[in-house]
């Protein structure tokens, strides 16, 4: 009830106050603009704001930045649906079956889909943050170690494997190629230079924004620009028609499942939405009876990723409010807007500024639910976005998919990686092999590492320490199942792996 | 709170403010002119500031605050660069490469010294360039959680560790030849225990790992923790130093504690290409200088616990603290097998 009374006192300061409500609904838009446009993302206008919320109050700075922080999270799955780009890694499983379903022309039902599951998605872990954060969050950092999130990890790979490509080999081989491109750089650990040629550059690893965009982004507008020129193409169909409630209540299980996992991976300090996205894209496949349906234009794939990305937004605030650890690098930054108001997020915070985190925890319930009146109206506008010609549309999404892969670090190393992903990718989608899968192993290939090798110091270098800690060991165990079942199904069942648009 | 932690947190704050009084009272570059005219109009246009870390940790952070001090000092606006990776290679490189015009400037921490002082191929910080000011100087601690209950201080974790027979861990960044690790070693050798070190690169989860018992000990700054500290989440057991500073009076020092090594500091500076014109250089100098007692960036400093010891170099000052420092790893290294090119 104290939750409650807290809500509803941050509610009434969040609205009462003018200069509040602008900035809520400037970061409601502005979150929901910079997420939706090719190249640029929620990070690069948190990262413009960072500076000028020093002349804001500690309340409004904050709010800014976790009202940008749930709608920047929607926002980039409206991209992912119409042209195949991602706005940021944690849409990346919404185009696997977003995208086709707009080829299909039902561009409008799976936009729709997106914006009333990662308003679902955002206001269930909303609720559960606003309830326990301090509970959740003291279980979140006992519970899991090292050992812990890399048995997750692996978990997950397990699973992407066996459904992203089209036969058991080329999805492995498309995991094993994104771990590959992982242990460029710096090892985790040590400090030792690998596989970077001595070229300082590739010293600070292969970055995923610049590959996600040469993946998904420009082998897209390659595959176009060929059927283009082969006659083949077909302009997507425009459609505005959002799903039906009849529709979505058939995927009820498929959100409350993705919820559940989006929370739980989003409350884990460096984790957050990314893998949130795709173990609940991995498993509304793995529980799926029609799985060869996913990657075709199956609705349960977006709602899946979208509300799973989404529900992790309000988890990755448990831990950095109750004990100052950011969970990726949005919620960095806002570590940065609490200091310049000379402020420490952590458990303090609760004693010192219990107004700060109500109004926070208010901002970020209403920013999820505006999604819903927000989003609708601004996709019905961007579906209209399909009308303009490809060969206008191609050349514009190369311009500020090139402006996106230089941003991340102001490295023109990152343009070439995007077009060489691009390239590569245009070849590789035609072989039936899976970017996605390459993807998803560069990004958790990188945290795999790292917390196996820091499982092993922990263990000191003695596997069977695994089997002293019950959930990395339950995780191992499932993984392997996972792999088990994979190969039971390509090799003895004779049913091949489902295929994806990725 | 207990009463007890809550005296102990009000016992820093009222040193941290005499100090913060004294501070004010009087600062390093006090003395230096209020205003400085550029050489020839200089500067013309903003200056870039290659930042080689992320715009929200420790040097993103710093380095705003002097770009905004600077900025306040002068009216040239700064464009802050950031360019991450490689342990700050990325961002060294960068700025090796940009014209030497005095219009790129670089802010660096120590690794630069102790990248040079491993592989001489790498600039010295103090001959390749010049360093406008070192603007923070910290020091670092040995954390355990306050409610640990098998060890509470320096001597009975000691023997704790001991009786673990290597299997005690502690967090810390065990980059090769990193400060965190040279210093495990000075104080491994010096005890005689055998400890497990985890490396985490990211602050999070390194803080994390101590405050879910994931390890049993964390070597940090104290700026980077202050958090915990004022929560009374972690306390300090062992003040890497030879003589504590006020704020951790009754935290052992090196010397309490029986240890005798050379400490090693965590350094951030700025610098500008030795090959920069050099009026620019001495309106840069001045620049820097000044902006570090701007009363914006001291009330910084003092939030990050920068204020505990000396944090300010000025030029002459900081290629003595780098040619030390690259001395001392190089020593260190040797002893240690690593590979000095």
């Amino acid at each position: 009830m104290d939750a409650f009374n807290n809500f509803l006192t941050g509610t009434v300061t969040l609205f009462s106050d003018p200069i509040g409500i602008l900035i809520f609904f400037g970061g409601v838009v502005g979150g929901m603009l910079f997420g939706a446009i090719p190249g640029v993302s929620m990070l690069t206008l948190a990262a413009i704001l960072l500076p000028f919320t020093a002349h804001l109050s500690p309340e409004h700075g904050i709010m800014l930045f976790s009202v940008i922080y749930c709608t920047g999270v929607y926002g980039g799955a409206i991209t992912a649906i119409l042209f195949n780009i991602p706005g940021a890694p944690e849409n990346a499983p919404t185009a696997f079956d977003g995208y086709p379903m707009t080829q299909n022309g039902e561009a409008g039902k799976a936009v729709g889909a997106a914006v009333m599951c990662s308003a679902i998605g955002g206001v269930a872990s909303c609720i559960v943050m606003m309830a326990a954060t301090a509970a959740i969050a003291d279980w979140a950092i006992s519970a899991f170690g090292p050992p812990e999130i890399f048995a997750l990890v692996f978990f997950g790979l397990a699973v992407a494997a066996s459904v992203g490509a089209k036969s058991f080999w080329k999805g492995w081989l498309s995991i094993m190629a994104g771990l590959m491109i992982a242990v460029v750089g710096l090892d985790p650990v040590g400090g030792l230079e690998r596989y970077n040629f001595d070229m300082p550059y590739l010293a600070a690893g292969i970055h995923f924004i610049p590959t996600i965009l040469g993946f998904f982004a420009v082998s897209e507008i390659f595959v176009q620009a060929e059927k283009k020129a082969t006659g083949s193409y077909n302009a997507p169909k425009l459609s505005v028609d959002f799903p039906t409630f009849k529709e979505l209540w058939q995927h009820k299980i498929a959100v409350v499942r993705s919820a559940i996992i989006g929370f739980f991976c989003g409350v884990l300090p460096g984790i957050g939405a990314t893998l949130a996205a795709f173990m609940g894209y991995n498993e509304a496949v793995r529980w799926s009876k029609d799985r060869e349906g996913f990657g075709k234009g199956k609705m349960e794939g977006v709602i899946s990723s979208e509300t799973a990305n989404n529900a992790a937004t309000g988890a990755a605030m448990i831990p950095l409010l109750a004990l100052g650890l950011p969970g990726g690098a949005l919620t960095a930054m806002m570590v940065g807007v609490f200091q310049m108001h000379d402020m420490e997020p952590g458990p303090l915070v609760f004693i010192n500024s219990p107004d700060l985190v109500w109004v926070v925890f208010a901002a970020m319930f209403f920013a999820n639910l505006s999604i819903l009146l927000v989003g609708f109206l601004e996709a019905k506008t961007i579906v209209n976005l399909l009308r303009i010609p490809f060969q206008y549309l191609a050349p514009l999404i190369l311009l500020l998919a090139t402006v996106g892969a230089y941003a991340v670090r102001g490295l023109t190393i990152d343009v070439v990686v995007m077009f060489v992903a691009g390239v590569a990718g245009f070849f590789l989608r035609r072989s039936g092999y899976s970017v996605a899968g390459i993807v998803l192993g560069l990004i958790l290939g990188k945290i795999g590492e790292q917390t196996f090798a820091q499982a092993m110091q922990m263990l000191h270098f003695e596997f069977s320490g695994f089997l002293g800690r019950p959930i990395a060991l339950g995780l191992l165990i499932a993984g392997f199942i996972t792999i088990l079942a994979s190969i039971y199904g390509a090799f003895f069942k004779k049913v091949p792996a489902s295929s994806s648009a990725g | 709170m207990t009463v007890k932690k809550y005296l102990l947190n009000a016992s820093v704050a009222l040193a941290m403010s005499a100090i913060a009084g004294h501070a004010a009272a009087e600062c390093a570059t006090d003395s230096l002119p209020a205003s400085m005219e550029g050489p020839d109009g200089y500067p013309e246009r903003a200056l870039t500031m290659i930042v080689p870390y992320g715009p929200a940790g420790g040097s993103g952070q710093v380095a705003q605050a002097m770009a905004e001090a600077v900025t306040g000092l002068t009216d040239v606006s700064i464009n802050r660069d950031h360019k991450p990776g490689g342990s700050g290679t990325v961002g060294m490189t960068a700025y090796m490469a940009a014209p030497a015009d005095g219009y790129t400037v670089l802010e660096h921490i120590d690794d630069a010294a102790s990248a040079h002082a491993l592989d001489s191929t790498k600039p010295n910080p103090a001959d390749d360039l010049i360093p406008l000011v070192t603007s923070q100087i910290t020091f670092s601690q040995i954390y355990i959680r306050t409610e640990e209950d098998r060890f509470t201080d320096w001597n009975s974790f000691v023997e704790w560790v001991k009786a673990q027979d290597g299997k005690a861990t502690i967090a810390n960044v065990s980059k090769e030849g990193s400060m965190e690790r040279v210093t495990m070693k000075f104080i491994t050798d010096a005890t005689g225990m055998q400890i497990q070190q985890i490396s985490f690169d990211k602050g999070a989860p390194r803080y994390g790992a101590l405050a879910g018992g994931q390890v049993d000990a964390l070597f940090e700054q104290p700026g980077d923790v202050r958090s915990f500290l004022d929560a009374g989440k972690f306390k300090p057991i062992l003040t890497i130093l030879k003589e504590a500073p006020d704020a951790f009076a009754d935290v052992p020092d090196l010397v309490d504690a029986g240890l005798d090594f050379e400490p090693l500091l965590r350094f951030r500076g700025f610098y500008v290409n030795a090959g920069a014109p050099e009026d620019r250089v001495e309106w840069l100098k001045w620049a820097f200088q000044k902006a570090y007692c701007q009363e914006d960036y001291q009330a910084y400093n003092e939030s990050k616990f920068m204020t505990l010891i000396d944090s300010y170099r000025d030029t002459d000052g900081s290629k003595e603290l780098i040619t030390e420092t690259v001395a001392q790893y190089r020593a260190v290294y040797k002893t240690m097998g690593l590979e000095v090119k």
